[in-house]
């Protein structure tokens, strides 16, 4: 059957597009929302083919189309009544084509994690406050209080996969909740803490050995290739991890879209769900999530031997932050432990501790030095939590997707780095970086110095490189009020889009501005005709709002129609229903075709007639094209002089 | 397709009140509406459009319906006319 088709024909039938509030579809229905009940044809419903019967139930008019083709006939249900999400993927996916490979990586990094932010923003800065206390006061740390502290501020990120599965799956446009079930899959209890995987202690604990060894799951017997056990699985969960989740959800989309499109509809819901699941899950534990455990072995190792001289310490330094978006950094305490248990200071901390507090210093430069409003907001709270030692807000809240702030503190985190190994600081305990650090390390002078030098080079060079100009995104987002700021962002594209300048009309005469809403006539006051403003004039002349074309000039000269020279289309109205005057009061002075300026002479007016008459003056400015654009701004109420400023149109 | 012509009775013509009532209604059909006068022709989702053609009572237009939803959409429109204009 024709989808579309299908669908076109249903927002016929309900009565368009502007008689639904929403859409949804259960496994065999679509559930719609529609303004007036009255305007839906419920017999030419029946009849669309596709349709397997329809009734209205809990305020809802439930279409039955069937099970495994509900969901294509909503795809194009939304596409055809213009359900706004759609189309801005449809806008973003097509600006993201063109971008290359590792900017359409951050991109949907930064997709991924800014629905997330307020989540790990508030975890992470609770979380570090009740470290550092914990720190400070071990009796603090023995009370219930700490205990239940910890315990709710560390669940954003002890689940941190499963937020980052939903927030991808919806990126990717796969089913939410098989996302979450990959996700939850991915921490599952039955399966190690991804944290403890280096710790012989817990291993051996969780799992009841004493060779510190996590026991692996043979899904193909013995059957190897080398060294390589086919089909193996360790028995541990990818806590913490970022990126293997990601690469999992977006596979998993990939599934899921192919299994609806070529399983048969009878069997669809059935059969799609419980495949795609299986096959993301094996991707995820026999391929994916070894390849970034290993790596995380290479890692470790590098590490381990890097840290050993100051300009490997410098190296360590740099690229710190990396590891962290990579999510290989989880096993760094192994390291500290390490160095600790042979008897030897703890010189990762002072090494992680600059690379950390680089990005917070990044971060604080971007908070200050931006102006959106939204920007700010995350900026500072994850600043501050970064500058605790959680770093995730930060770096993938601001630094990695605004990308300069990133680069400029991983040279702050370097230089700490080297500065550190040079003058031998070192911590006596693990576990922590930042400003908690003070309490364990051995040289709080230089601790401080450590702090200035890599945060100051990384603050520094963010205030000077980092532009809130560098993106659309931003450009965007600037210009657009605080509430608008989230829907520009969703938009924000990499490509050249010159039409979104601003574009601006101006007061077509002297007099007093009043918002639309409030014209003394329903028909303009609703907006039906478009968004604008009103005057209630004190001059007897309408000047041209805008440089470009007059469109029409009404026989009856009660009102004019032009276009603008960059697309908006205005319509004047002189007064409330002077159509009636029948061109009586009113002298044109413009005709259709004429190119004006603004300030052109349109249309003369005699105030005395009009009143007389028994007519509102008020002059309703309307932009005819409202539809084609994203804001029609009123910019200001009162006493203005023609040739002002009136509305902002922008796209 | 389908077409019908019709007489405004409404006797200051299709101004800017009924124009903006029209679009709105036009807008709400998958069918590409025309409203024509004599040469001039104009879509009746634009408002602009249908004011500058400028008509008046007495005057008679032919509306062209065009579209998957025609069937239902032009005796609808038909009616609206007649109530409206």
């Amino acid at each position: 059957m024709d989808y579309n088709k299908c669908a076109k024909e249903i927002l016929a039938a309900i009565g368009g597009k502007d008689n639904l509030v929403s859409a949804a579809h259960c496994a065999t229905r679509l559930r719609l929302v529609i303004v007036d009940n009255d305007k839906t044809d419920q017999a030419t419903l029946e009849d669309i083919d596709g349709v397997k019967g329809v009734f209205e139930s809990a305020g809802q008019l439930q279409i039955i189309i069937g099970t495994g083709t509900v969901n294509k006939v909503y795809d194009e249900f939304i596409k055809e009544a213009g359900v706004e999400a759609a189309s801005k993927d449809d806008v973003k996916a097509a600006a993201a084509a063109k971008a290359p490979m590792w900017k359409r990586a951050i991109k949907t990094l930064g997709d991924v994690f800014v629905p997330i932010l307020p989540a790990i923003v508030a975890s992470g800065l609770l979380m570090g406050i009740v470290e550092a206390i914990g720190k400070v006061s071990t009796d603090f740390s023995s009370t219930d209080w700490y205990a239940f502290l910890d315990m709710m501020s560390s669940t954003a990120f002890a689940f941190l996969p499963v937020l980052v599965a939903a927030s991808a799956a919806k990126v990717f446009g796969a089913n939410i909740y098989l996302g979450v079930v990959m996700g939850l899959m991915m921490v599952h209890p039955s399966l190690l803490n991804g944290w403890n995987v280096g710790n012989v202690e817990s291993i051996n604990e969780f799992f009841g050995v004493t060779d510190g060894i996590i026991p692996t799951w043979n899904l193909f017997g013995d059957l190897q290739i080398g060294d390589y056990v086919v089909g193996s699985i360790s028995q541990h969960g990818y806590q913490g991890h970022v990126i293997p989740v990601v690469i999992v959800i977006w596979l998993m989309s990939k599934i899921e879209k192919w299994l609806h499109k070529h399983v048969p509809e009878m069997i669809d819901l059935f059969v799609v769900p419980i495949t795609t699941i299986f096959i993301s899950a094996l991707a995820a534990f026999i391929v994916i999530g070894p390849i970034f455990s290993l790596l995380e072995n290479y890692v470790l190792a590098g590490a381990e031997w890097l840290v050993q001289n100051p300009f490997g310490a410098a190296v360590v330094g740099f690229f710190y932050p990396a590891t962290v978006v990579m999510g290989l950094h989880h096993m760094y305490n192994v390291i500290e432990a390490g160095m600790l248990a042979a008897g030897d200071l703890n010189t990762w901390m002072p090494i992680a501790t600059a690379a950390n507090f680089a990005q917070a210093a990044a971060a604080l430069a971007v908070g200050l030095k931006a102006k959106n409003g939204k920007t700010k907001t995350i900026a500072i709270p994850s600043a501050l939590s970064a500058s605790l030692g959680i770093t995730e807000p930060a770096i993938f809240g601001i630094n990695f997707r605004f990308f300069k702030p990133f680069i400029c503190a991983m040279i702050g985190g370097a230089v700490g780095g080297l500065f550190a190994a040079i003058v031998g600081l070192g911590a006596t305990a693990y576990g922590v970086t930042g400003f908690p650090g003070f309490l364990i390390i051995n040289n709080i002078p230089m601790y401080c110095l450590l702090l200035l030098i890599s945060g100051g080079v990384a603050f520094i060079l963010t205030w000077i490189i980092w532009k809130e100009g560098d993106t659309k995104k931003d450009k965007k987002a600037k210009d657009a009020p605080v509430a608008d700021a989230e829907a520009k962002e969703v938009d924000a594209t990499d490509t050249a889009v010159d039409d979104t300048a601003e574009k601006m009309v101006c007061t077509p005469v002297d007099g007093k501005v009043i918002p639309l809403t409030e014209t003394p006539d329903e028909t303009f006051a609703s907006e039906a005709l478009g968004k604008g403003g009103a005057i209630i004039p004190t001059g007897d002349t309408i000047k041209s709002p805008v440089n470009g074309t007059v469109n029409m000039v009404f026989d009856t000269g009660h009102a004019v129609g032009l276009e603008s020279d960059d697309g908006v289309e205005i319509l004047v109205h002189i007064g409330i229903n002077t159509v009636e005057l029948n061109g009586n009061g009113f002298e044109t002075i413009a005709k259709e075709g004429d190119k004006v300026k603004v300030g052109d002479p349109l249309i003369k007016f005699d105030e005395k007639i009009i009143k007389d008459g028994g007519y509102n003056l008020t002059t309703p400015i309307i932009v005819t094209n409202t539809d084609d654009f994203a804001s029609v701004e009123l910019l200001t109420t009162g006493d203005v002089t023609s040739g002002t400023e009136l509305l902002k149109v922008q796209k | 397709m389908k077409t019908f012509d019709y007489t405004i009775t409404d006797e200051v013509g299709i101004h800017a009140r009924p124009a903006g009532i029209l679009v709105k209604e036009a807008k709400t059909y998958a069918s590409k509406i025309t409203i024509s006068k004599g040469e001039k022709k104009a879509e009746a989702t634009k408002l602009m459009a249908i004011m500058s053609l400028g008509v008046k009572q007495g005057e008679t237009i032919t509306v062209t319906v065009e579209g998957d939803d025609e069937d239902t959409c032009a005796p609808a429109i038909e009616t609206f006319f007649k109530e409206n204009l």
